[in-house]
């Protein structure tokens, strides 16, 4: 490390430092001229010019000189080359970094086996003023040991180290051994990269650089890209009512990469740890087939199952894991009017029934009141062209603001008290025709909205081929949010939160008299968006992947990740629970105010139930791994390292070369910043020189002669 | 530094502070106020004319000569009473002024020069009061401007000398020499200058004035800076004369320059009275009373002797 000049030409400015001699001489004499009437007598006094010149305040001289030096150095821009010092020193403490690759790629071969071997030698090459750290990485990095020279502990972390299920990111780990290198005192950094260097770990725009005088060696382990590896990629679980159960038909897709013969793989079905039914394949080299099981039926919660190859060098792979649990109709209320002789909710309620796994219980009620136990377990009502009471109005409010979701289709007969006008988006108005050419169109949609999500992609539903004839004017309220408008502007789905539930209101028919939507096939998938919306229905997770967090705190991420057990409730009523995690360790989840995460670092079955107790159906989450990395596509470890290391510099005249070093001089040079201190400390100095000048001009007096006419 | 009190210095004869003096503008009103209020303290009188012009009796007062007691008068009225005559012209006085560079300095408010006018515009003022002829003859290294002795030429010297304007390097031996052979009779001269010259040299150069019988009074004006240099910081130091600048640490100097200064004053003290010419050394800060004084003591020694 040696102190370096970025503009030297400044150094120049030192030669400041004469001026204030000169200035203390030339100055002083300028200055001080006593006009005498004769020198006949001081002539005469034998006296040295040397010391008549002598500079009587040295201190304040040095002070001036300083100054000007220190302001000099500091347009100089110096800065403590670190890069050149390494460069120089081959000797010297170092900080070394071991990265090892934990993830479950590395299971290949004896490939981890070799990485912690590589890492021994490493540490038992350390020297006695050496620090090392052991960082460990896959999806994430944790630091084993941080810099210790405590060898013992060293060898001690890395026997602990053993092959998880995530995926390899180098970015990570770099970012690592980046901040210890940072901090380190030592000057000279080594980072030891010991991984089978998979290309998926690495993008390139992790924004990892080491410190300069820092250098990373890849030791790469491993190295076989080309293994004949088998995997299932993919489970697919339609599901199908069929004498009012659901049967499950599961289709898993099998991958093979590499190979070169055409290979037969047995692929077996397991549900609740048994094996049901196995499939041979033959799979060609890097083809890929879909496997599909005899369904069966699902009449438990939280049955876990397993799409299972054979073992091969890569087994993480190899198995799918999947959680399912028989599906809760979601309880939809019609509500429509008495009086009418046609059915005004007859395509609602078809379209609403028309399901493969019955997810809909739909009860209808011809009255214009609303009872409370009409109410009990709805979780969507449909008030179809009806003209309600008040006293229905507040309860579908409490209903609402409970939770729970409410549209409101305005018809030829349907009317909302004025008590309860503050429940609805907007204030209905008066019917409106369109009856010119070909009636009106839908002409926006809100794509981003639950509703409209599904339709937002090409050929997802069509809206455009509905016609409409008629529609109640509707002015929305300010709260209110448009979903849908017609062609000519008039809104036709609005949407007002209430409480923690919903109210919409459609502002036509939801039959066939008004319009043709009904009639169109995008009417049934509409319906069935508008239930589930309203609902509030969510769709849950079979499997989650190695790496992701649960908060089993949150009741919304429980029912994402499948839970319906009433076993496991106590989830969501803030008693303590414990996980088994599939390698059979325990993390407690104690009963806290805010969020419990849950780590799925592992692939198989995370098991959550209260402490002590043995349920029959436990709340089970599946966790597969990420199939990124069974792609054993490889990065060429001295590419990465060069994209990462702060080059070594040596100057061979190439006008590249001499920019890098001087972009790496500038960067030093703006990290350091010694040019702030070095002019703050001239100020002071120059404060301090004032303030010492000042008084010693104060205390010298000097007496001038006067000369007049 | 010798002191400039003066032997008679009586009560009451303090005059103006020459600070005070400066800021008058006109010679002639300056010349009155300093020699009338002299006068009015003085207890001696001080006009000593030969004329036998009875002018006027006046009380006697005490310091009086009690020669001058009018004895008849006495007899008379029983009261003394001082015979007044007019005085007669008996005198020539000429003032011989030195207008070289080194008389422009001043550490004060008042110049040498500044000084040596007002000191010569009195003397000649009170001489013309005693009808004296009063003459000016100003030089540097040469003579400047000369007004012959005259009765009348009172305001053309108090004229010459308001203009009289420092500025030329001086020397005394070849201005002296002319003005000896300018001035034809024999009469007081006042010599006022700094005598920055070695002893001798300003003894050879006064010397023939006195050898022609004229009764020499020399004044030695200097500045309190010149007589005790007080200066502190190192400094340039400018000859006014010659302009040549030396860096000066007074500190390191001050000891030698005050014993070469002294022994210049000494010695020029010591060859004048052994020449018998009238010497007194006027610092510029003091009051002119001890200029005129010397004055009166020399015409007083000068009509015993005659």
């Amino acid at each position: 490390m040696s102190l370096v000049f970025l503009v030297p030409l400044f150094l120049i400015g030192f030669a400041g430092v004469v001026v204030p001699i000169a200035v203390h001489l030339t100055r002083r004499q300028r200055r001080n001229v006593v006009y005498f009437p004769s020198l006949m007598f001081l002539e005469k006094i034998p006296y040295q010019e040397r010391r008549r010149r002598r500079i009587q305040h040295w201190f304040l001289l040095s002070l001036r000189a300083l100054a000007l030096a220190l302001v000099a150095a500091a347009f100089a821009r110096p800065f403590l080359d670190q890069s050149s010092g390494a460069a120089l020193g081959s000797a010297g403490p170092r900080e070394i970094v071991v990265l090892l690759d934990r993830s479950y790629s590395m299971e290949i071969g004896d490939q981890i086996e070799q990485a912690r071997s590589q890492a021994e030698t490493i540490l038992s090459d350390l020297g006695p003023l050496d620090r090392a750290s052991l960082v460990t990485f896959a999806r994430g990095a944790e630091v084993v040991a941080r810099s210790t020279s405590d060898r013992a502990r060293l060898r001690g972390a890395l026997d602990t180290v053993t092959v998880s299920s995530g995926a390899t990111r180098f970015g990570p780990a770099l970012k690592v051994a980046q901040t210890i290198l940072e901090e380190s005192t030592l000057a000279r950094g080594e980072v030891y990269l010991l991984s089978d260097f998979q290309r998926n770990g690495w993008t390139g725009d992790e924004g990892v650089r080491l410190p300069p005088g820092s250098s990373l060696i890849p030791i790469e382990v491993g190295g076989e890209d080309t293994i004949d590896n088998l995997m299932v990629s993919d489970v697919t679980l339609p599901r199908q009512i069929v004498a009012g159960r659901e049967r499950i038909t599961p289709t898993a897709r099998v991958v093979r990469r590499g190979g070169e013969a055409p290979r037969t793989a047995s692929v077996s079905l397991e549900l609740d740890g048994q094996e049901i039914q196995t499939v041979d394949i033959e799979l060609a080299p890097n083809d890929a087939q879909p496997v599909s099981f005899q369904a069966f039926t699902l009449s438990q919660p939280h049955t876990t199952g397993t799409v299972r190859l054979d073992d091969d060098a890569l087994s993480a792979d190899d198995s799918h894991h999947f959680v399912l649990s028989p599906g809760t109709a979601l309880s939809v209320l019609i509500v429509d009017g008495a009086g009418g002789s046609s059915d005004p909710s007859l395509y609602l309620r078809g379209a609403l029934g028309i399901s493969d796994d019955g997810r809909f219980d739909v009860r209808s009620r011809r009255s214009s009141t609303v009872r409370p136990v009409d109410l009990e377990g709805a979780a969507a009502v449909f008030i179809n062209d009806v003209q309600l009471d008040g006293g229905s109005a507040e309860r579908i409010r409490s209903f609402v603001e409970d939770g729970g979701g409410v549209l409101v289709a305005l018809g030829q007969d349907s009317g909302w008290p004025a008590s309860a006008a503050d429940m609805l988006p907007g204030t209905p108005g008066a019917m409106q025709d369109r009856l010119q050419g070909r009636g009106g169109r839908l002409g926006y949609l809100d794509y981003e909205h639950p509703v409209f999500e599904v339709f937002s992609g090409p050929r997802s539903g069509d809206f455009t081929g509905a016609r409409f004839y008629r529609a109640r004017a509707f002015a929305p309220s300010d709260s209110a949010a448009v979903l849908a408008r017609f062609d000519d502007g008039s809104v036709a789905l609005a949407e007002l939160r209430l409480g923690r539930g919903r109210v919409l209101v459609w502002t036509t028919s939801l039959d066939s008299f008004w319009n043709d939507l009904a009639l169109q096939p995008v009417y049934l998938p509409f319906v069935h968006r508008l239930a589930e919306y309203l609902g509030g229905r969510g769709e849950a997770l079979p499997w989650f992947v190695a790496g992701q967090v649960v908060d089993v705190a949150d009741p919304e991420a429980l029912e994402t990740a499948g839970l319906v057990s009433s076993e496991a409730a106590g989830l969501v009523e803030g008693l303590d629970q414990v996980a088994l995690s599939p390698m059979g360790g325990n993390l407690a989840l104690p009963a806290v105010d805010g969020p419990r995460y849950l780590p799925l670092e592992e692939h198989g079955f995370y098991t959550v139930r209260q402490p002590g107790t043995d349920p029959d159906r436990p709340f089970v989450i599946a966790v597969n791994v990420d199939l990124e990395e069974s792609n054993l596509g490889r990065v060429e470890p001295d590419e990465l390292a060069l994209q990462i290391e702060a080059p070594a510099i040596v100057d061979d005249g190439s006008p590249r070369l001499t920019q890098a070093v001087e972009l790496q001089r500038e960067d030093q040079e703006r990290r350091q910043s010694l040019w702030r201190w070095l002019l703050a400390a001239a100020l002071a100095l120059f404060a301090l020189e004032t303030v010492i000048s000042n008084w010693v001009s104060r205390r010298a007096t000097g007496a001038a002669g006067v000369v007049t006419g | 530094m010798a002191t400039t009190r003066p032997r008679h210095s009586a009560a009451g004869t303090q005059f103006l502070d020459p600070a005070v003096l400066g800021r008058i503008g006109n010679l002639e009103l300056l010349a009155r106020t300093v020699v009338d209020g002299f006068l009015t303290g003085l207890h001696r009188s001080p006009y000593l004319g030969f004329s036998m012009d009875f002018a006027e009796h006046r009380p006697y007062m005490p310091g009086d000569d009690i020669r001058r007691i009018d004895w008849k008068l006495f007899a008379r009225s029983d009261r003394h009473y001082i015979k007044l005559f007019e005085a007669d012209t008996n005198a020539n006085f000429s003032v011989l002024l030195d207008l070289s560079a080194s008389m422009s300095y001043g550490s004060h408010s008042l110049t040498k020069l500044d000084y040596a006018r007002y000191l010569a515009a009195c003397l000649t003022y009170f001489s013309n009061k005693q009808r004296d002829r009063v003459g000016l003859v100003t030089f540097d290294h040469e003579v400047v401007d000369y007004v012959p002795p005259s009765m009348k030429h009172l305001d053309t010297i108090l004229h010459t000398l308001d203009r009289a304007k420092a500025g030329r390097p001086g020397s005394l031996a070849e201005p002296i020499l002319k003005i000896t052979e300018m001035l034809g009779r024999k009469g007081i001269l006042v010599v006022i200058s700094d005598f920055y010259e070695e002893p001798d040299a300003v003894l050879s150069a006064l010397g023939p004035l006195r050898a022609r019988g004229h009764d020499v009074i020399v004044f030695h004006v200097m500045d309190p800076y010149e007589l005790e240099f007080p200066f502190q910081e190192a400094s340039g130091f400018e000859d006014l004369e010659t302009g040549e600048q030396i860096p000066v640490i007074p500190g390191k100097l001050r000891a030698d320059y005050l014993a070469m200064m002294n022994a210049h004053l000494a010695a020029l003290e010591r060859s004048f009275t052994d020449h018998r010419i009238d010497y007194r050394l006027l610092d510029t800060s003091k009051p002119l009373d001890t200029a005129l004084f010397e004055y009166l003591l020399a015409r007083e020694r000068m009509s015993k002797t005659r």
